[in-house]
């Protein structure tokens, strides 16, 4: 792996010039070959080659640290502009805000989110040596901004210095928007006051008080609750304030701060390129290594320290009790609190309702992620904190916080926390089913003594870490890579199936190889023994270790029969071994609370882990019992509609967490309700729901996210409403509801809509803000910059009416990994040619592409200028036959057919299992979909896979076109609808840029990265958390997709199409052969459904023309 | 006059006096506590089951799409197209009968073969073997394992295992080539048939009363065969019976396994039987009053050859 530094540095020149010219946002035309967004051969290459943070370090071992703060001035960057010159911060008022403190920051610089901004600076010669880099930065919320962390690739001299610093994450702070602080007079003395927690009629509230100085401090916490007293998530909202960050692993592996090795000389450069959002960076300072800022006890000599200070527990402390599902920040927002009814101990409980009384579950287990909690003592001295709390996920493991800490003398003199002593990064919670409580402590039996002064407010971060397991899963993950070399050279020699009988000379050919096994299943079989020694136990969670040592020991020994003979275990193992470490990483575990008590306290510290045994019956019986009671369709609805309002039924068939989200965004301040006084009953049903309930005529009034081949069966059999062109079904009176704007007022308390604009509007009543609502030709937005690509819309509409409005888009891209094509020195291939062109590379390593041959014939006909069908731009007759007898489209399929047949492309595969373990570098696929399913599933090789536009092709003309296929799920308002109006506002306000971004981005936040959501609002897509280069590359794509219109009997079309490629792959039948002999068939079968539905029709043989404008 | 009354009401009503409709009446009278006890069944029969039948027969008539009330009557067309418009109704109707002749007695002889078999082991064994032969019908959808067994992947069993004999170079597309999709069809479909009949089959072994074989032995029976033939199978007829009408109802309605493994529809409709055709324009194609006259047909077919099986059951021991 490792390259000469000349050709490394060349790589770099070569990619950042690359990058340059990439730069800027490229809208590429139509029919033009596009400024590819795909990754170059160099920055490929780029990315693979890099060295890790311990090889680099390891390369100083004997560097002096740095000598004096160096200083990087703001006046001396580049690719960046002042804060006050930032059209983004100006319009989001960046700098007039009070957090911001304008007056001590003025000299900060905005980075945007594709920025990339180089600082110069001078070193003298005796400053040479190690420093840390630390950054003072803004996260600032401007338009540009959207949940996810702040990443960075540093560069040193133009050169990433080590793989770790290609990603740092500079983190947000998270706060809830529902705490206030009353601040009053009085004459008691200073005192702490216990928290209060409190359910109250609406809501649970927490109460934080104290008096200092003559001055009584009490701070209300709320969690809001629905009408059943359901809790809701409180809305956590980004404190944008001044942090201090020093560059760091975010991966979790090496605990502390990166050390960089600074030259002498002038001119050296420091760049931090965007990856994710926008920031604003205050000041960046290099610090010798020798600081003590940084500089972490062991607790020996922390316990050493209070002895000569004499500190002893706190006499006469109070036991402080801190409820964690009310965190003061949090890292990132999926860190939210939530309910748990699994045991009755949990505090607050009822089982009628579910009350979030615990933190934690899915969302808070990366490494990471914390939750930060504001607490004060009663007395001086030494305290205990215990936890109850549940780790029921990692059988035979523990998982780690790292325990951190601000205020009096803990953190950094600017408020950033920092572990007291080393042996906090690794507070160790075993494993049990069942809740436990216990003092915080390293797994040594011994509990933490912190010392805690009276008066002062401290604050405790519990971060997700990998505490002391750390370096044993990096062995693992470093022996995976290793294992998966092996793999891949094997496969190169003999294939998908080795031939067991065959000898390979494996010991002749790759010695290496075989001894790699040898020394990997060593180094299994030791971590294994090393984790059950640190655990205490053998989970089934070791066990896999041990069965993939066992393998790769008997492969590397007996190479004659065994490694040709267990491939394909090996294979699987690789995929274990990859979610093993995945599993490993993540450190699941439910919070209920903390305590912080006098660390003589014992047993009273400690809240009770499990409830008696009646109380937990009774409990259980409760909850039986008020299961038959609990109102679903209602989680989180705040308020019961008046008699007389409005009301609208939606149906949407997703999950529970889309429709909880969804929940969300109607009843929210200035949501759908607020705006309008529609209430809106929203149902998650089941997929074939729809049908008997519209026959049945109990259907909802709007359906969310009906595919695009339902709606126009349901639109021919006039089931649902044309929103456009609608004549047909509706009066005039109604049919202005599409062609008009509305305006919402309130009037004596009522909610009244008007065609009235503000501006005119003489009646008593106060305009409602942001309720205006739109007509359809507004919602499609301007020609020259519309809401929703051509081809979203087309397969929507039908004899000039268009049924429903897009709101989810799905379309194939290519993803490639990065590593395999770099070593093989292959460029990623942007046209068809070029991927044949690459294929003999492949094949000779055995590896190959994947494509799905159905989504193939449809892509390749259009890219080649073909059509579906014949007549598009006739109203009478689009949709009347089929043009698969074009010379073009038969053509295209003979093409893809070639590939299958010709050049071996596997009909069928698993896509995502064969592109993790590098056979199949190339996938082509819907890109929301592969790229949720890679996030979650293949994380080992993160950071390694890319994906862009599908490759082109050539058309006659010389013109180049690299279409893919659009798959449209709408919004669509059914036949019988009761409130015309109130359903189209809520079409349009649900499909809105605004919401539908909200949407997305609350759904990444709930469920995490790999919950992308593929809206079709192209600016809707915008304020997504995609990357700079993501969101390039897919809004390359959408400048070029189209879509297919499901006119009636469309459904017959890929029937045959399929049978056709078949024949020709399985028989060796000619292709074009094949599907001519099925054009007759698809013909007669939407002759058929048009005269069932009274369109016209055309006999075989007849053209539009021959029809003498008389009957059909 | 009164007495003479009395005289006739003291006599037992003979059968043949009253009208049939009459004295149908007067049973369900005194009957009544029996009837009200079968009421809930019934009710539930007939709106669940008798309803939809009769309601499907009146909809084959129509042009019914189920979204838009109400249907045009559409008189004998929709009969008329399907024998004579629908080439791939004729083709469906040949598949499904290749297919229940198949599978149909065999899956029947080998459930009693084998229940006959098991029959013989001791109590403990058989429990053990009866579930081992019993598991793939209980274990709901077991035969997805033929998925993974001829996966048209090269990492297929079958594939990747013929492949390293050198059989064959690139893989077979099992369930998407024409001519694999039948055959393997049918061998899962017997796979998976040794289910409820055979159970009964081997419950009907049971019943039957050990001192009739003694009987027999007596009355000059010389070998098994003559005693499976003249007492074991005549003694178990309402089992036969039994085990005889699933077996017709699952070899005619045997849809969903197929689309299990070849997906809908399978590769040039080479395994499309009437149950898929009825799927195809019920499900897919919104016709559903089409589909109901197919379905009307299914049930001609199924209801007369489960009267053919009934006379040749009565035949069994004579």
């Amino acid at each position: 792996m490792k390259k000469p530094l000349f050709q490394r540095v060349m790589c770099f020149i070569l990619s950042v010039a690359t990058l340059l010219g990439a730069g800027g946002f490229t809208v590429a035309a139509g029919d033009l070959k596009p400024d590819t967004t795909a990754a170059t051969l160099d920055e490929m290459k780029a990315v693979v080659g890099t060295t890790t943070y311990a090889e680099y370090i390891a390369g100083y071992k004997d560097a002096k640290p740095g000598k004096g703060v160096i200083q990087l001035s703001n006046d001396r960057v580049s690719g960046a502009v002042k804060v006050t010159e930032s059209e983004q911060c100006k319009d989001a008022n960046i700098t007039e805000r009070e957090d911001y403190d304008f007056e001590n920051h003025q000299n900060a610089v905005y980075l945007s989110a594709t920025s990339k901004a180089t600082w110069t600076f001078d070193v003298a010669d005796d400053e040479i040596g190690l420093y840390y880099i630390k950054v003072v930065y803004y996260n600032c919320d401007t338009r540009d901004s959207s949940i996810s962390t702040i990443q960075r690739k540093l560069y040193l001299d133009d050169k990433i210095p080590f793989s770790e610093a290609g990603s740092l994450q500079f983190q947000k702070y998270w706060v809830t928007n529902n705490a206030e602080t009353v601040v009053t007079d009085t004459d008691e003395e200073d005192k702490v006051f216990d928290p209060r927690y409190e359910t109250r009629a609406d809501g649970y509230y927490k109460v934080y008080s104290y008096v200092k100085d003559g001055k009584k401090y009490e701070t209300t916490y709320k969690i809001s609750q629905d009408i059943n007293g359901n809790s809701m998530a409180p809305e956590l909202v980004q404190s944008s304030a001044w942090h201090t960050y020093y560059c760091q692993d975010s991966t979790g592996y090496e605990h502390g701060y990166f050390m960089f090795h600074i030259l002498n000389g002038n001119s050296h450069t420091l760049t931090l390129e965007a990856e994710r959002e926008d920031m604003i960076v205050e000041s960046i300072e290099l610090i010798p290594v020798d600081t003590s800022v940084v500089d972490i006890p062991s607790y020996e000599d922390v316990k050493a320290e209070y002895e000569a200070n004499g500190y002893k527990p706190a006499e006469g402390g109070n036991i402080y009790v801190i409820e964690a599902e009310f965190p003061d920040a949090v890292s990132d927002s999926s860190v939210y609190a939530t309910n748990d009814n699994t045991s009755a101990a949990n505090f607050p409980s009822t089982s009628k309702a579910q009350l979030y009384n615990v933190i934690g579950e899915n969302s808070y287990n990366t490494v990471g992620q914390w939750a930060a909690y504001k607490f004060r003592v009663s007395k001086d001295g030494l305290y205990n904190i215990s936890m109850r709390y549940k780790q029921s996920a990692l059988q035979g493991m523990y998982v780690c916080r790292a325990v951190k800490l601000s205020g009096g003398k803990y953190g950094l003199s600017d408020g950033t926390p920092t572990a007291p002593f080393q042996e906090a990064y690794n507070a160790r919670f075993d494993y049990n089913k069942e809740w436990q409580s216990n003092y915080l402590s390293d797994g040594s039996g011994e509990a933490f003594q912190f010392y805690f002064e009276e008066g002062v407010e401290y604050t405790i971060y519990l971060e997700c870490s990998l505490g002391s397991l750390k370096e044993l899963i990096q062995r693992v993950e470093v022996s995976l890579d290793k294992i998966n070399e092996c793999y891949l050279k094997i496969l190169q020699l003999t294939g998908n199936d080795p031939d067991e009988y065959r000898d390979y000379k494996f010991d002749e050919i790759m010695p290496d190889v075989l001894y790699e096994f040898l020394v990997q299943a060593e180094n299994l079989e030791n971590v294994k023994n090393e984790f059950v020694e640190l655990c205490g136990t053998t989970g089934s969670h070791v066990t896999t270790l041990h069965t993939i040592a066992l393998l790769l020991d008997r492969m590397g020994s007996n190479y004659g029969d065994d490694v040709a003979a267990n491939m394909s275990t090996l294979k699987s193992y690789l995929g274990t071994l990859g979610t093993w470490i995945n599993n490993s990483k993540t450190s699941p575990m439910v919070v209920d609370s903390l305590t912080v008590a006098p660390s003589d306290s014992g047993k009273a510290g400690l809240k009770r882990a499990t409830p008696n045994f009646f109380v937990s019956i009774g409990f259980e019986i409760a909850s039986f019992f008020w299961s038959f009671f609990t109102e679903y369709d209602q989680m989180g609805l705040t308020r019961v509609p008046d008699a007389d309002s409005k009301k609208i039924d939606v149906w949407l068939a997703t999950g529970r967490d889309q429709s909880q989200i969804w929940r969300g965004l109607i009843d929210a301040k200035d949501g759908f309700t607020d705006r309008t006084g529609v209430a809106v009953t929203l149902k998650l049903v089941t997929g074939g729901t729809l049908l008997p309930s519209v026959l049945s005529g109990k259907g909802p009034d709007v359906y969310m996210g009906l595919g695009s081949t339902d709606v126009i069966n349901y639109a021919i059999r006039d089931a649902v409403y044309a929103v456009s062109g609608n004549e047909k079904s509706f009066t005039e009176e109604q049919n202005k509801i599409f062609s008009s704007n509305y305006y919402t007022y309130i009037e004596d308390g009522k909610y009244v809509t008007s065609t009235v604009a503000p501006e005119n509007y003489t009646g008593s009543g106060t305009y409602v803000e942001n309720s205006k609502t739109l007509t359809f030709e507004e919602v499609l937005g301007a020609e020259d910059d519309p809401n929703y690509v051509k081809a979203a819309l087309d397969t929507l509409q039908l004899q000039g009416m268009t049924f429903g409005i897009p709101q989810t888009m799905s379309f194939a891209m290519m993803f490639y990994r990065m590593d395999v094509l770099a070593e093989l020195g292959q460029e990623v291939p942007e046209s068809w040619g070029e991927l044949l062109a690459l294929l003999p590379v492949l094949q000779t390593n055995n590896m190959s592409i994947g494509v799905n041959y159905i989504s193939a014939i449809d892509f390749m006909i259009y890219q080649k200028g073909g059509n579906m069908w014949k007549y598009p731009d006739d109203p009478d007759y689009q949709g009347a036959k089929i043009d698969l007898d074009s010379d073009v489209a038969l053509e295209a399929f003979d093409y893809v057919c070639r590939l299958y047949s010709d050049y071996s492309f596997p009909v069928s595969y698993d896509a995502a299992n064969r592109f993790r373990t590098g056979e199949m570098p190339i996938i082509i696929g819907d890109y929301a979909s592969i790229y949720n399913q890679l996030v979650v599933y293949a994380t080992e090789i993160a950071g390694l896979w890319e994906f862009t536009s599908l490759p082109g092709s050539f058309r006659e003309d010389g013109s180049f076109n690299y279409n893919s296929l659009a798959g449209i799920g709408a919004t669509v308002m059914l036949n019988g609808c009761k409130d015309i109006l109130s359903s189209w506002q809520f079409m349009q306000w649900e499909t809105s840029a605004d919401i539908q971004a909200a949407y997305g981005n609350k759904m990444v936040a709930l469920i995490g990265p790999s919950a992308k959501y593929e809206s079709a609002n192209v600016k809707a897509l915008r304020d997504l958390s995609w990357t700079a280069s993501e969101k390039l590359a897919i809004e390359e794509q959408m400048e070029c997709l189209y879509s297919i219109v499901n006119y009636p009997g469309s459904y017959i079309i890929n029937r045959y199409t399929k049978f056709a490629f078949l024949a020709a792959v399985n028989d060796g039948a000619d292709a074009v052969d094949a599907l001519t002999g099925y054009i007759d068939d698809i013909n007669t079968e939407i002759y058929r459904k048009r005269q069932e539905f009274g369109m016209k029709v055309l006999e075989p043989g007849e053209e539009p023309g021959d029809v003498a404008g008389g009957d059909t | 006059m009164a007495q003479n009354n009395n005289a006739e009401i003291s006599r037992p009503v003979k059968r043949s006096e009253v009208s049939k409709i009459r004295w149908t009446w007067e049973e369900m009278k005194n009957n009544k506590t029996a009837y009200f006890m079968l009421a809930p069944f019934f009710l539930l029969f007939i709106i669940f089951t008798i309803l939809p039948v009769v309601l499907s027969m009146l909809l084959s008539f129509t042009d019914f799409n189920m979204l838009q009330m109400p249907p045009h009557w559409m008189g004998m067309s929709n009969f008329t197209r399907l024998f004579l418009g629908d080439d791939i109704f004729l083709l469906a109707c040949q598949n499904t009968l290749i297919f229940a002749a198949v599978t149909g007695p065999v899956s029947y002889l080998l459930s009693l073969l084998i229940a006959w078999f098991i029959n013989e082991l001791p109590p403990k064994i058989r429990a053990v073997v009866t579930l081992i032969f019993y598991a793939p019908s209980i274990s709901g959808q077991v035969y997805l394992i033929w998925k993974t067994l001829f996966s048209s992947d090269s990492y297929g069993w079958v594939n990747a295992t013929m492949i390293d004999l050198g059989v064959i170079s690139e893989p077979i597309l099992w369930f998407e080539n024409a001519d694999y999709v039948m055959p393997l069809c049918i061998v899962v479909a017997l796979w998976t048939s040794l289910g409820t009949a055979f159970l009964s089959f081997i419950a009907g072994f049971q019943t039957i009363d050990r001192s009739m074989y003694e009987a027999a032995a007596v009355d000059g029976i010389k070998n098994r065969w003559q005693e499976l033939w003249y007492i074991t199978l005549p003694t178990m007829r309402p089992q036969l019976m039994f085990g005889a009408v699933l077996a017709i109802t699952n070899s005619f309605g045997f849809g969903a396994v197929v689309d299990a493994l070849c997906g809908f529809p399978s590769v040039d409709y080479a395994a499309h039987t009437i149950m898929h055709h009825l799927n195809d324009y019920g499900g897919q194609r919104y016709e559903i009053g089409y589909a109901s006259a197919i379905a009307v047909l299914l049930f001609i077919i199924m209801f007369s050859s489960n009267v053919i099986i009934k006379k040749a059951l009565s035949k069994v021991g004579e």
